[in-house]
């Protein structure tokens, strides 16, 4: 029983880290610019496509593979920026998001023409099988996931707290008015964040696909239900709240499928959910959405 | 009592689809163009196979209804009686809800769900959700 | 007519009605990824009330419909003091709610023989009272799109009203409209229960035109579409959605024009129209204009 519980525990953790990942680049989005990109999730499914293309006709590396995904999705992701948010930026909110939506038909059917099977092999990221310690089984990818949330936490604390670039993000945050009155060139802020976002999420990408050794095209939607629900169960709007709502997901779903079944597995996330939402508490809207 | 069996029989018989209902199944190979796939449909009503049917196929995918238009075809009569033939054009590999309008000595509409790959298809086999939603 | 042509314009006319109650719902102010949750609510609800109950298609419609005005106010009610994506995302999970309940759904009848009613994942096969009136392809088209234009002679009536104005008040500005004795929560609950409605007929449509529904029809993915035709065909009238919808699915895939790259032409022009105008094509400018030019 115990084990039991300490095992989902685990797993919820691993699956959780990768939660984390990709709530960081959907939190950084909405933090930095107020909107919502409905294209975070199909750029990082270009990306992950773009390396399985890579690696279907080469036969390369993890390490390349995870280069070019960080291309493609980086790519895909200041593209989607300059089309959809730099013509919005002081306009409307939902005409940014629909135009991302209609960008994500567009990364999604692109993808998916040059790779249109319902499923390809990824590379794994480690060949051998989970560790066993004290009774409980550990994966290594779950461990490699944790790293990089935790890696990526770090460096976007330097980023934003240790350079004058992450100085000009904060006060874009606190105030995008203020920040362009004092000099600030908003827009390119907008763009580097775009940028920095979706690296992050390209690992997120990348970490996954090798982690299920496969990639789907449901993966755009996938991240995007994923990210958008681990941003908004840990408040949206903040970085650690992205990170605590992504582990906060995780251990929910393993738990929730351990002891309810897996039909009741997503019902009660999307019931957590709404409630947390019905109830609105204080931390969830730390900052309002506009 | 005959008076009430002839009724029965009248409505019985004036309401195609209270009798026995049609049986479809399809089994489809892979043209090699893009997706492009020749179907062979057999049809069985009870034990009987059903010939002479006049059927249209169209298909729709059931996770994004009615985004699709898949040009309906109209199936050709095949070697053995039951049996018919038709191409049918799709957009994507996947699953697809296919629909078979028949006319003729029965009226109906069957709807069977396929996964269409490159190899050809195969019947959906539906499990609740065991699997996560990835 | 032909089969094609009647198959796609049936299908523009039957996501129009998701995309109108999304329409309504901009026109509140408010961003719904859960309208297809109705729709769902409809269809399910219209195809047992003709399939096992035994009801006629309008009464079942009806029954539907108030339905799906129910489900929207359950949503509705605690989601009232949301904003912006927190509501979208609330829609969202309830919306998702929905359809995993679906999924849960068994409930069968024995009739002919046959086991008639939704079978969960297995989906809810035949919903045949259309078949069974003799109704083929052109009618059912006929009656689709009559239904549909009735209820836009309906909406547009209303929008042009004191009615209209008010709601596009309370979506601008609802401090202002509050502060000029609307009740702000009575309006978004009307629209929502309204939106429902609308989609909910929609829905019974849907399925007698399908005669076989699944969960899985009513995913995140119509939501969301239907939602991009409302804004993108123009929030300026009732005609805008159906703008939207009859030139996804009726220009660009009806005529596949762009073969297999059609989203990637479509996605592009929209994000490109959205630049040049926010609020779609027929936005309240050009409806404005178009009106000052005809009258």
């Amino acid at each position: 029983m115990l084990l039991d519980l300490a095992q989902n525990t685990l797993d919820g953790l691993g699956a959780g880290a990768s939660y984390a990942l990709l709530a960081l680049g959907f939190t950084l989005i909405f933090g930095v610019l107020r909107r919502m990109n409905l294209s975070f999730g199909p750029a990082i499914m270009l990306g992950c496509y773009a390396a399985t293309w890579v690696n279907l006709n080469f036969q390369a590396n993890l390490l390349l593979l995870a280069v070019v995904a960080l291309a493609a999705t980086t790519l895909a992701g200041v593209y989607v920026e300059r089309l959809c948010f730099a013509p919005h930026r002081r306009g409307s909110a939902i005409a940014a998001m629909v135009a991302s939506f209609a960008l994500w038909m567009q990364l999604e059917e692109l993808a998916t023409a040059f790779l249109p099977r319902h499923l390809y092999a990824f590379p794994p990221l480690y060949a051998g099988g989970p560790l066993e310690l004290a009774g409980l089984s550990l994966r290594v990818e779950a461990i490699v996931m944790t790293v990089a949330a935790a890696g990526a936490c770090a460096l976007l604390y330097a980023i934003l707290y240790r350079s004058r670039f992450g100085l000009a993000v904060r006060a874009v945050i606190d105030s995008s008015t203020a920040a362009e009155l004092s000099g600030i060139n908003v827009p390119r802020v907008f763009a580097a964040v775009f940028a920095l976002a979706s690296a992050i999420g390209a690992l997120a990408g990348i970490l996954i696909a090798s982690a299920h050794e496969q990639v789907t095209p449901m993966l755009g939607m996938w991240s995007t239900l994923k990210g958008l629900a681990a941003m908004m169960l840990g408040g949206l709007g903040s970085l650690p709240g992205a990170v605590a709502g992504g582990l906060a997901l995780g251990l929910l779903e393993s738990h929730s499928q351990w002891y309810l079944g897996p039909q009741f597995r997503d019902l009660t996330i999307y019931l957590v959910l709404f409630a947390l939402l019905a109830l609105n508490p204080r931390w969830m809207t730390t900052r309002s959405a506009s | 009592m005959a008076k009430g069996t002839l009724l029965l029989t009248l409505l019985l018989l004036s309401f195609p689809a209270l009798a026995q209902r049609v049986k479809a199944e399809l089994a489809c190979a892979f043209t090699g163009t893009d997706f492009v796939y020749d179907c062979a449909i057999n049809l069985k009503r009870g034990a009987n196979p059903l010939s002479g049917a006049q059927i249209t196929l169209s298909a729709d995918m059931p996770s994004m209804p009615m985004m699709h238009n898949v040009a309906p075809v109209k199936a050709k009569p095949g070697r053995n009686p039951g049996e018919y033939e038709a191409r049918l054009d799709l957009e994507m590999t996947g699953e697809w809800a296919v629909k078979l309008r028949l006319a003729g000595p029965v009226r109906d509409v069957l709807v069977l769900n396929y996964v269409f790959d490159e190899s050809g298809t195969r019947p959906v086999l539906r499990r609740s959700r065991t699997a996560p939603r990835k | 007519m032909d089969d094609y042509a009647i198959g796609v314009l049936t299908n523009v006319g039957l996501v129009s009605f998701v995309a109108l109650s999304a329409y309504l719902l901009l026109l509140a102010g408010e961003m719904s990824f859960g309208q297809q949750a109705f729709f769902g609510v409809g269809a399910y609800a219209g195809g047992m009330l003709t399939a096992m109950a035994g009801l006629p298609l309008p009464l079942a419609a009806l029954g539907a419909m108030a339905l799906g005005a129910a489900a929207a106010l359950l949503v509705a009610l605690p989601t009232l003091r949301l904003k912006g994506l927190y509501f979208a995302m609330a829609t969202l999970a309830a919306a998702e709610m929905m359809r995993i309940l679906f999924e849960l759904l068994h409930l069968q009848r024995e009739i002919d023989g046959e086991p008639v009613g939704p079978d969960g994942t297995q989906g809810f096969r035949g919903i045949r009272w259309v078949l069974e009136h003799g109704i083929e392809p052109e009618g059912y088209l006929i009656l689709v799109w009559g239904v549909l234009l009735a209820v836009l002679v309906i909406v547009l009536f209303l929008e042009n009203s004191k009615l209209g104005a008010t709601l596009r008040a309370v979506g601008a500005d609802p401090e202002l409209a509050a502060s000029l004795g609307v009740s702000v929560e009575r309006f978004k609950l009307g629209v929502a229960a309204a939106a429902g409605a609308l989609a909910a007929l929609g829905g019974v449509l849907y399925a007698h035109h399908n005669t076989y529904i699944e969960p899985r029809n009513f995913d995140i993915m119509l939501g969301v579409h239907s939602l991009a035709y409302a804004l993108i065909g123009g929030l300026g009238t009732a005609l805008g959605p159906l703008a939207g919808a009859a030139l996804d699915v009726g220009l660009l895939e009806g005529t596949r024009l762009f073969g297999g790259a059609r989203m990637i032409v479509f996605g592009g022009l929209v994000a490109l129209l959205l630049v040049f105008r926010p609020r779609g094509l027929l936005d309240e400018k050009v409806v404005h204009w178009l009106r000052a030019r005809f009258s």
